[in-house]
């Protein structure tokens, strides 16, 4: 079966690269159950799946990934999102709070995690996220981050 | 001839406060893998098992793809894992994994390239792995079918690469948790 990573990754059944992900069958199973868990989680932490999704999608931008891109823009359609998720997910800057704050961290770990600092995660606090949101936004954040570079290594496999 | 260098380990501290076992729910319990009675559990664990949930799924999933038999040597892993290290500047998984590399091969060689940003003395086994390693962990990526080849000219099959290409990917993962939620520090 096709999940996730293999459409990312462009892989179709008869794809050699899509027998070699299997012979590591923890690694298939394992990256898919990750993603439920930080997209779909059975207890959000108040981060419903919307701003999850949009968040997604703007990581996936900036990490230049069409296909991830083409991705969550299906699955945040499927959502019916707010103008203000839409945004998010597009890459404005120019938000409420706390979705400036969420943003602006959002970018700086995807893009330069080497700067993040104490104060990053005071001013997620201060726009008034609780520690279990601070996680579980810090693991959406690292998992996409993940995803997007197993896609990105499985693709460049393609030519010989 | 260069003196080789030899990392100390360092602890990590969070920036948030991490659960107290007293106060941890059954489920956060459950995802530590601890009784109510003990004691030790590091505050690495009990910051992450804030979301109990991701917190069990990443678990599984790293200690597969840097424990799992067979497949890309442990120490190219751990080469990985260093290389994705630096660029991401996670100067607790770096020391973390230069160390095991330095176990697993008996030697501080590698180690002592990369932290004296020597690449050019390494060989070409260990300079394919940590160049793919820093331009897959570039955002976006900077990694090419170039990349790829050379993995292929050293001798790499396909799953090796894959592996090498999670143990990689799982660290911009790790880093973007240990160094974003908090500090290394030497000592305890």
């Amino acid at each position: 079966m096709i999940d996730a990573m293999d459409k990312a990754a462009g892989l179709s059944l008869n794809d050699a690269r899509f027998s070699a992900r299997r012979f590591r069958p923890e690694f298939v199973e394992g990256a898919e159950l990750c993603r439920l868990s930080v997209l779909t989680p059975a207890n959000d932490q108040g981060l419903a799946r919307d701003l999850r999704v949009a968040l997604a999608r703007r990581m996936a931008t900036l990490n230049a990934d069409e296909a991830l891109i083409a991705q969550y823009d299906a699955q945040l359609a499927e959502l019916d999102p707010s103008r203000r998720l839409s945004a998010l997910a597009e890459g404005a800057t120019d938000l409420a709070e706390p979705l400036a704050t969420i943003a602006r961290h959002v970018d700086l770990v995807t893009l330069s995690p080497i700067k993040a600092e104490e104060s990053d995660i005071a001013r997620l606090a201060e726009a008034g996220l609780n520690n279990p949101q601070i996680v579980a936004l810090s693991e959406l954040i690292a998992f996409v981050n993940f995803q997007t570079r197993v896609a990105a290594g499985l693709r460049l496999m393609r030519a010989r | 001839m260069i003196s080789s260098v030899r990392l100390k380990p360092l602890t990590w501290h969070p920036y948030i406060a991490p659960v107290e076992l007293p106060q941890a729910t059954p489920e956060q319990l459950d995802a530590m893998k601890v009784t109510p009675s003990a004691k030790k559990v590091s505050e690495y664990v009990r910051t992450l098992v804030h979301d109990p949930e991701s917190y069990v799924a990443r678990t599984v999933l790293f200690n597969a793809i840097m424990y799992v038999e067979g497949g890309l040597a442990r120490p190219d892993r751990e080469l990985g894992a260093l290389g994705a290290s630096i660029v991401n500047g996670c100067k607790f998984c770096a020391v973390v994994h230069a160390r095991r590399h330095a176990e697993l091969t008996k030697s501080d060689d590698v180690v002592t390239a990369l932290y004296l940003e020597r690449p050019e003395t390494l060989g070409p086994r260990d300079a394919a792995i940590n160049s793919f390693a820093r331009r897959l962990s570039a955002a976006p990526s900077e990694a090419t079918a170039d990349d790829i080849n050379s993995l292929r000219s050293i001798g790499m099959d396909d799953i090796e690469i894959i592996d090498l290409i999670h143990a990689i990917s799982i660290f911009g993962w790790a880093n973007r948790l240990m160094h974003v939620l908090g500090h290394a520090e030497s000592g305890k």
